[in-house]
């Protein structure tokens, strides 16, 4: 099991590295999806794992799953659930307001430079 | 008075003119006058103490743990340049008056001037090195704004920035060499280090220091080889290069390597680089001198020969040198300045200072003339006026000093002072004598006192000095000698040895030999012109320039707005500092068992890789992509219900469902396929780079897994008391709204900072503007559109939408014991909402939910800020929780804690953030044109608007 | 007895803003009033903060009153209470800055955001608990994306997209740190991490080193460091002149959190990480510098110049911390007080200069601006402070950081500071001297004249205090002097903390 889910986490942020690689924003903006996946799976992983021990207290229970890295997943995930809405609006504006959905910016510098016969 | 009064005295002479920059000349001239004549006077009180012997102290800790402190001294040195500088300050200031026209501002001059004159006078006072770096570099910054003052003439800019880029440079290291004293010596103070002597000497550090120190002292004091700057500087008005640039801040090298002379003085480090550095300076300039037009020019060269000297005469290390050069400091002060005032005399009158176009001027402005004549002849160290006096003792210093061989010094000395006698003659010859001529671009006169009073007085001075040296000039020789050499030294100063002196032979056959060179002068100059010599400003610039344009080829390159390749170099970055740590460090494979796989994971894994391939294989389909990322999103939530984590399962599928519905909506504006842009290699690479990146978090988490807590893990608290202490059997839900609820109110306020970021940019979208004439003239693709409002989906959605919020209820009320809660819930409510939207139509939707996105989260917020408040006035910290149980049929008995409200803040943030956000898209999509059908009966309608 | 006012300035803030959001949304008056008022009061309270900090020892706050480890604590120490005071004085000119320049009424919400901003700023500096400086940095992060963007325009927009992708891999690299140190330690409380990773078993050296490497890059990446700057330039010379200036407070956040980690958890002494930050530090911070200088001297474009030139500061101020010893610490401090205020004010004086000129372009010349002699003196003084030239505390903190180096790189560091002076030094002279003096050589009607008197006001109120700072270095170095031994000392804010053994 464990082998299973470090190697979905390498797979998701593998992906994810080689998205948010891509030049224009949508691809980017699934990469960085990935990675949240990946990041909330290592996140809950690192409390270790368990099957059938949900941290409900219950008299019958044998034992509970960490419920702290759940919590913190819970806050990771409604955090990038923010993070990703503002990022999808900005390259939506981004692209309605240049026509161009690149992620990379061109220096539009002239070449001139300061201090030239000055 | 206090010196530390006295140093303040300039810096507030500066206030004035600084504040009422339009306060007319009188008043600012007026204003800097008074406190430079205060100052003068202060140290005029002093005077006798000094002469006594006694050096005054005034003391104060300013920064004790660096050793930097504000503490003056003033003694035989400090006394002879605190004097020259208030002194000349004082005629310049009169002079200067005078010589501004009425065009120039006068309040910008005279706070650039004063603030000079506190820096420089600073510098003589410091008794803390420290002190005195800070002092040393503000005269090269003041002096940088009295360059450039006449901004609009491009040689006063770049003579200005070349002059703070050198006199900087030196400050710079001297910076390094006066760090590396203080730590010898064990302070920063001078009557410390003054006394260190052995030990400075014997150090390891003594060279780098008196190197990085004399560096400075060299740059200030234009030796070889960094004059260059100097004549540049020459850009500035008249009254400023006769100040600065001949009588004090040029000295300012001369007077550290006098202050410093002590104990950095008499070793042969010390007397090869200062004593020759000296001696080439001296002979390069006189020679340069000679054959410059430029009145200024020919001044300006003249005065690097001249510091060159007093350099030479402070490198040989006797005393007698010593006190030569004190002597020569203050002779060329009083003759250089009053030439300069006169070339700026003649510049004023004749409206040009090419001597080449002068000459005859004796006639037409006498007076000038003869304040010149004297100046000049003492500057070529004719009896009987004060530069004989003081030239002669540096050739008899120069003729019995050992350099190379027993007469080199001696012959080259001379050779120097032959040159300064032929440049004097061509000064006077060529600009005075002659006969007068009628194509003067301005017919000159005699000026009015305010202009020729100042240098009168000088050169009055001159005269005395000559005359009668040891009642007018050896009591303050004799006083500062003896504050360099730090002993008591008399001097016996004289015009006439007798015929045995060597010196006056050698200075005979310097004169002669200048007389000469002056009647070859054309001949020479033709010579002179022929020969190629270095251009110091093309050097200068030849090594400014190319470093500008590398630096900015380099930081264009490097930051020219690519981020793909800033994230590849970050993201190797962090895999290579990661996997070093690593490497370097211990590490035991983990022991723990590892759990059972069974088919539902494995099938679930292949599924997950399948989908994850999916994506990268089919990403230029956009819509593909997005459906394959909600199929990540759905296994990645049903592992997180394998593994026992109910909590998450609902919050990932929910945040799923809105994040793609978000990113649809998104979609729809943006291009539906992504370009095949990069390259073979560049996909390779890509690839290379995220197999790593994978690798490491997967070898990362599963060592992790494998490996037990090295402690208990906090865990066991939060299961231990949930019930007890939190009130709740769902333990995450009580973390997050109470052990942790903390974090929860951070986290629903990035949420709520989320949508409100959304919705001023949706504003700043639609407020006009490139974004918004694209929205106007948008045209759906048709392929998309069709029936909009499908009647099925509509009366479904509105039929489920009061079971949806029930169910939100329901789970909002159980999270507490059982997975859910108010961020679960709100979402579920929101997705009702969506969904509505989604069928019918946002202003549909809109127009029928009473509540407001903008309160919602601020509602929401102040709910949540203030449950966790409330605990105040129990005394208790923020956000503890209180709770009690109630049973309300037909749902379970659930208690009502404090929490719970806390939640319902939870609830009301996240669901109005989510509006909000969707609900700015749809204003986008309204403005790209999407009738929406607003009327009651919209679903006959919405059919016939379609038509 | 535990006082409450730890924790106020961070609710506060977020209560007005959630206040203006609710009520006041609308009425743009009513928001300044607010929004200052708050500024006001939070900074009473930090200067009262301040103070406490400098007369007892560390203090906690236990949040929901758990015990620590187990819940979230707020620790109150010299170091925390001095950045919060540093972020609110820097916040309230900015504010005055924003209000004078009218840049507030250009876009939606920038007051409410701003308050966001400053909460997450206090709330990052306040906590003692890893996780939850996380959330305060997501805070402070997702309130910077929006301020960033306000006022939109096309290529601020992109720069936004591009600043908010590279800080969502930093925010990523957070999680992943995190959760590596939590699954070594089994704990999240800074104090408990410190007493922790102290007696951490030998097989766990590697993954504790990997975590808190993965930590400092996430930090570094907030710092600017060199190889994770490059978000830096674009996005401050993009975003909108006030909040730039706002923004040289948050490159200090990553710079504190440093401090903080390295001093507290990681110290140099810990077997488990050793020297190990301290020798991926230096080399860094040397070439930041220098690639900051390089910048100053071939930027394109004023903002661009001011950008490197805090990109410079920051290499200078890693410098000071990569020594890890109380003098260099205590000097970097100073270091990080004067370079915040002496950025933050070149952005206004860049934001003044552009606002009245048609482009910030360093390579034409201009007709003169309106109040060209006020705003040239402007830049000067801040100029003089940031390249670290005498009088102001720019010199005396280079000072500081020089005496303070010891050991074999004494000459490598010494070189690399003073040349990189240097070359500031030359870059600003030519850029001024393209600005304020060639302007008069240019022909052509001088540009309308603009009168803010309280944006000017603002940058003044910025170099008044480069001024106090270097007349009261001494006081100042002295509670510095004692910041820095409190971290070499970590058993105060570890004792703060009375933590409880594990259940």
């Amino acid at each position: 099991m464990e082998l299973l889910v470090a190697s979905a986490v390498g797979m998701m942020t593998a992906a994810g590295v080689y998205l948010i690689l891509r030049q224009r924003t949508f691809p980017v903006i699934v990469g960085l999806a990935f990675l949240s996946y990946a990041v909330n799976v290592f996140i809950f992983a690192s409390g270790r794992l368990a099957v059938d021990l949900p941290p409900i207290l219950s008299k019958t229970a044998p034992g509970y799953a960490d419920p702290l890295t759940q919590a913190l997943v819970l806050t990771a995930i409604v955090i990038s659930f923010g993070m990703t809405a503002v990022i999808v609006m900005m390259s939506l504006g981004a692209y309605l307001e240049s026509g161009d959905d690149r992620i990379d910016m061109t220096d539009t510098d002239d070449t001139d430079y300061p201090g030239k016969d000055a | 008075m206090s010196l530390a009064l006295i140093a303040a005295l300039p810096f507030l002479g500066a206030l004035l003119p600084g504040l009422m920059i339009r306060s007319g000349r009188n008043a600012a001239a007026g204003f800097a006058a008074f406190f430079n004549f205060m100052a003068l006077l202060g140290i005029a009180l002093h005077t006798p103490a000094v002469l006594r012997g006694e050096v005054i102290l005034a003391q104060f800790d300013w920064l004790p743990s660096l050793g930097l402190n504000a503490n003056f001294r003033l003694d035989g040195l400090g006394l002879l340049f605190a004097g020259l500088i208030l002194g000349i300050g004082l005629l310049i200031n009169f002079y200067a008056r005078a010589y501004l026209s009425k065009s120039d501002p006068a309040g910008q001059f005279y706070t650039y001037l004063m603030l000079f004159q506190g820096a420089m006078l600073g510098i003589v006072l410091s008794d803390n090195i420290l002190l005195l770096l800070v002092f040393w570099e503000m005269t090269s910054l003041s002096s940088f704004l009295l360059i450039g003052y006449w901004k609009h003439l491009p040689e006063g800019r770049q003579g200005a920035r070349m002059a703070l880029a050198v006199t900087g440079a030196g400050g710079l290291a001297m910076i390094g060499g006066m760090l590396i004293l203080g730590n010898i010596a064990g302070s920063y103070d001078l009557s410390v280090i003054l006394t260190q002597k052995a030990a400075i000497q014997a150090s390891d550090w003594y060279l780098p220091a008196l190197i990085l120190i004399l560096l400075g002292a060299f740059t200030k004091s234009a030796q070889f080889p960094f004059h260059f700057w100097l004549p540049h500087a020459m850009a500035a008005p008249t009254p400023v290069s006769a100040y600065l640039h001949s009588a004090t801040m040029v000295k300012a090298g001369l007077f550290l390597m006098a202050r410093m002379w002590p104990v950095l003085a008499g070793t042969p480090e010390w007397f090869w680089i200062v004593a020759t550095t000296g001696l080439v300076t001296m002979i390069m300039a006189a020679k340069i001198a000679l054959f410059k037009n430029d009145l200024k020019a020919l001044l300006a060269f003249s005065t690097v020969s001249h510091l060159g000297l007093i350099t030479m005469l402070l490198g040989f290390g006797t005393k007698a040198a010593a006190m030569a050069a004190v002597f020569h400091i203050i002779n060329h002060a009083t003759f250089k300045a009053a030439l300069f005032m006169t070339a700026g005399i003649v510049d004023h009158e004749a409206h040009t200072r090419d001597i080449t176009r002068l000459g005859g001027l004796r006639t037409l402005m006498p007076i000038t003339f003869g304040i010149a004549s004297i100046a000049t002849l003492s500057m070529a160290g004719l009896p009987p006026l004060n530069g004989f006096l003081s030239k002669e003792m540096m050739l008899e210093e120069a003729s019995h000093t050992l350099w190379l061989t027993p007469w080199a010094m001696g012959a080259l000395a001379t050779i120097g002072a032959l040159f300064s006698v032929a440049y004097s003659f061509r000064l006077l010859g060529h600009t005075f004598f002659g006969p007068v001529r009628d194509d003067y671009p301005h017919t000159p006169h005699d000026p009015g006192f305010g202009l020729w009073g100042a240098p009168a007085l000088l050169t009055v001075l001159v005269v005395v000095i000559g005359l009668a040296p040891m009642t007018a000039a050896a009591w303050l020789v004799d006083a500062a000698t003896s504050a360099v050499t730090g002993e008591p030294v008399h001097a016996h100063i004289k015009l006439w040895h007798g015929l045995e002196p060597l010196a006056l032979w050698m200075s005979v056959f310097a004169v002669g030999g200048g007389l000469v060179l002056f009647g070859l002068h054309r001949p020479l100059l033709a010579l002179w012109d022929r020969t190629p010599r270095p251009d110091a400003k093309r050097i200068f610039d030849g090594i400014i320039e190319p470093f500008a344009a590398l630096s900015r080829g380099l930081t264009g390159a490097l930051h020219d707005g690519a981020l793909t390749r800033y994230m590849a170099i970050g993201v190797l970055a962090i895999v290579a500092l990661g996997g070093y740590a690593f490497v370097s460090g211990a590490h035991l494979p983990g022991t723990r068992a590892m759990t059972r796989i069974d088919i539902v994971p494995a099938s679930g894994w292949i599924l997950l890789l399948c989908a994850t391939i999916g994506v990268i294989v089919a990403h230029r389909n956009r819509f593909v992509a997005l459906v394959m990322l909600g199929v990540v999103g759905l296994i990645v939530s049903v592992g997180f219900a394998y593994l026992s984590a109910p909590d998450l399962a609902l919050t990932q599928i929910s945040v799923e469902v809105v994040t793609i519905v978000l990113l649809l909506l998104a979609l729809n504006f943006l291009p539906k396929a992504t370009p095949r842009e990069s390259s073979t290699p560049r996909r390779l690479r890509d690839g290379a780079i995220a197999g790593v990146a994978g690798l490491g978090a997967g070898g990362l988490i599963y060592a992790l897994m494998m490996r037990d807590f090295a402690f208990p893990s906090i865990a066991g608290f939060h299961l231990a008391n949930a019930k007890t202490g939190g009130g709740g059997t769902n333990v995450v839900n009580v973390i997050l709204v109470d052990f942790r609820g903390y974090d929860t109110f951070g986290e629903i306020i990035v949420l709520g900072i989320a949508a409100l970021v959304i919705f001023a940019l949706t504003e700043a979208i639609l407020r006009g503007g490139p974004a918004n004439d694209r929205l106007l003239n948008w045209t759906p693709r048709a392929s998309q559109s069709g029936d909009r409002h499908p009647v099925m989906m509509v009366v479904a959605t509105r039929m489920i939408f009061p079971i949806f919020v029930m169910v939100g209820v329901f789970i909002f009320l159980r999270g507490h014991n059982l997975p859910g809660g108010g961020f679960v819930a709100g979402l579920i409510v929101a997705i009702a909402l969506v969904l509505q939207y989604m069928a019918s139509g946002f202003a549909w939707a809109a127009a029928r939910q009473k509540l407001e996105y903008h309160a919602m989260i601020g509602f929401g917020v102040l709910i949540a800020a203030a449950t966790g408040a409330g605990s105040w006035l129990a005394g208790r910290p923020f956000m503890t929780t209180n709770y009690t149980y109630i049973h309300l049929p037909p749902l379970e008995e659930f208690e009502l804690a404090t929490a719970a409200l806390f939640d319902l803040g939870v609830f009301l943030t996240v669901l109005g953030a989510v509006l909000l956000a969707l609900s700015s898209i749809s204003r986008i999509a309204t403005r790209a044109g999407e009738q929406s059908n607003a009327e009651p009966l919209d679903l006959v309608l919405g059919k016939e608007e379609a038509r | 007895m535990m006082s409450h006012w730890i924790i106020v300035p961070v609710v506060l803030p977020a209560v007005v803003g959630a206040l203006i959001v609710l009520i006041m949304r609308h009425d743009l008056v009513l928001q300044r009033v607010f929004a200052l008022a708050t500024g006001l009061a939070t900074a009473a309270i930090a200067g009262g903060l301040l103070w406490s900090a400098s007369v007892h020892p560390a203090e906690a706050y236990f949040l929901g009153n758990w015990p620590a480890p187990f819940g979230i604590v707020l620790v109150l120490d010299r170091l925390s209470a001095m950045m919060v005071a540093l972020t609110v004085a820097l916040w309230l000119a900015v504010q005055l800055y924003a209000i004078g320049s009218n840049w507030d009424s250009r876009g939606r919400h920038f007051h409410a955001l701003m308050l966001f901003q400053l909460m997450g700023l206090c709330g990052a500096f306040l906590t003692g608990d890893a996780f939850n400086l996380f959330v305060f940095f997501e805070v402070l992060l997702i309130a910077s994306y929006g301020l960033m963007i306000h006022d939109g325009g096309r290529d601020r927009l992109r720069a936004g997209v591009q600043y908010i992708a590279y800080n969502l891999v930093g925010s990523t690299l957070f999680l992943f740190a995190l959760a590596s140190i939590y699954a070594v330690t089994g704990t999240l409380n800074m104090a408990d991490l410190a007493v922790k990773v102290a007696i951490l078993p030998e097989g766990d050296v590697a993954l504790i080193r990997v975590a808190g490497v993965l930590l400092m890059l996430v930090f570094a990446i907030k710092g600017a460091l060199v190889p994770l700057h490059f978000w830096l330039p674009a996005t401050y010379s993009l975003a909108p002149g006030p909040v730039a200036a706002l923004f040289a407070v948050m490159t200090k956040v990553g710079a504190y959190a440093i401090i903080r980690t390295c001093t507290l958890i990681f110290p140099p002494a810990t077997p488990a990480t050793g020297t190990l930050f301290a020798d991926l530090l230096l080399p860094a911070a040397l070439v930041t510098l220098t690639l900051g200088a390089i910048g100053v001297i071939g930027a394109k474009t004023l903002s661009r110049l001011v950008a490197f030139a805090v990109i410079a500061s920051m290499g200078t101020l890693f410098i000071a911390i990569s020594r890890f010893d109380p003098q260099s610490t205590a000097a970097a401090l100073y270091y990080l007080v004067h370079s915040t205020l002496a950025g933050a004010a070149l952005f206004l004086i860049a934001d003044l200069v552009s606002d009245r000129r048609a482009h910030d372009r360093l390579t034409e010349s201009l007709p003169p601006i309106a109040r060209s002699g006020l705003i040239a003196t402007l830049f000067f003084g801040a100029a003089v402070a940031i390249a670290g030239m005498p009088p102001l505390s720019g010199f005396l903190g280079k000072l500081l950081i020089l005496d303070a180096t010891r050991g074999a790189l004494l000459p490598l560091i010494w070189t690399v500071v003073l040349a990189t002076s240097l070359i500031t030094i030359v870059g600003f002279s030519r850029a001024g001297s393209v600005l304020f003096w060639k302007a008069h050589a240019s022909t052509g009607e001088p540009a309308e004249t603009k009168d803010e008197p309280l944006a000017v006001a603002a940058v003044i109120l910025l170099l008044a205090a480069l001024a106090a700072m270097t007349v009261a270095a001494g006081p100042i170095m002295a509670y510095l002097g004692g910041t820095a031994a409190q971290l070499y000392d970590p058993a105060g804010y570890i004792a703060a903390n009375a933590l409880q053994g594990a259940n």
